[in-house]
């Protein structure tokens, strides 16, 4: 392991907090002991069971949402899907992601040894801020990957007004 | 245990990760569906960011090998807000058994899948060996 990643960084306190804190050395080892804890612990269970249920579970896209002064990004793990087949409906107060991902029917008589990718239609409803310009979304779909742009518009885009606090 | 995967998500490697990194990026198992026809075996995985000059299939011996990575986006002045999923690489191994013709090995990505065909070596003829006197 590098002594570099013992220390506290500089350059990690500037990232965003919501998941990338894992990062740091004792989370990790925390991770590392829950999986260990669950690992064991699963060897009792129904397994079968659980696996039959993951696999009529469907699909459901992994999104993130990010957030800087101009816009809004939405990224959307779909692969295994046409950008056709997706659907991108933007209103007011929320932006919907709608598809199938349909399972491949080209090789007639196979016999599964894994199944472990789900297919069927999702839909998925994000709720949006308010001041997103919706005349200028924009949606690219690139390897799997969706990713929606919505900027913000320009009232949003201005800080509040600054009121000068006199002293008495 | 605020780090629990639900089974549609990506599954993070397993850690201690096998090979020492050289990249700052975690490390994803990539789900895989793997069916026999009766000349092929037919592997697929999702690997969702990944096209075809980022992803490498080796095969080394009888293992086979998949590494897919994925540069994360430039988050430069911008916030997380909302997560589900981290951008890491992919990789998994598996061992295939003897009877797949090496030479034969097809892969394709498409939009985020990756597709490997293995096809089967034909079965070796019997062959009659001439005995001669001593």
């Amino acid at each position: 392991m590098a002594t570099r990643s013992l220390l506290p960084s500089l350059r990690r306190k500037t990232e965003t907090p919501a998941k990338r804190e894992e990062e740091h050395p004792f989370y990790s080892l925390q991770r590392e002991m829950n999986q260990l804890f669950d690992d064991f612990f699963r060897g009792f269970d129904l397994e079968p069971f659980g696996a039959l249920e993951d696999r009529y579970a469907g699909f459901t896209p992994s999104i993130d949402v990010r957030e800087s002064d101009e816009e809004l990004t939405i990224t959307a793990e779909i692969p295994g899907i046409d950008e056709k087949d997706v659907e991108v409906l933007v209103s007011d107060d929320a932006v919907t992601l709608k598809g199938e991902k349909k399972e491949e029917q080209e090789d007639k008589g196979k016999d599964y040894y894994r199944l472990e990718r789900t297919y069927g239609s999702f839909h998925r409803v994000i709720p949006l801020p308010r001041g997103i310009n919706l005349e200028k979304v924009e949606a690219a779909f690139k390897n799997g990957v969706l990713t929606v742009k919505l900027p913000k518009t320009e009232e949003a885009q201005t800080k509040g007004k600054k009121i000068p606090i006199s002293t008495e | 245990m605020d780090q629990e995967y639900k089974n549609y998500e990506k599954q993070p490697a397993k850690e201690p990760a096998q090979s020492e990194r050289t990249r700052n990026t975690r490390i994803f198992v990539p789900k895989v569906d793997i069916y026999e026809t009766p000349e092929t075996m037919v592997l697929i995985g999702d690997v969702p960011g990944v096209d075809e000059n980022s992803v490498e299939v080796i095969l080394d011996k009888n293992v086979l090998k998949i590494h897919g990575t994925v540069d994360p986006q430039e988050s430069q002045g911008r916030r997380l807000y909302y997560a589900e999923y981290e951008v890491g690489d992919y990789q998994r191994t598996f061992t295939l058994s003897e009877d797949v013709d090496r030479e034969k090995i097809e892969a394709s990505v498409k939009n985020g899948v990756l597709r490997v065909v293995l096809h089967k070596a034909a079965p070796v003829a019997a062959k009659k060996i001439a005995i001669k006197a001593g």
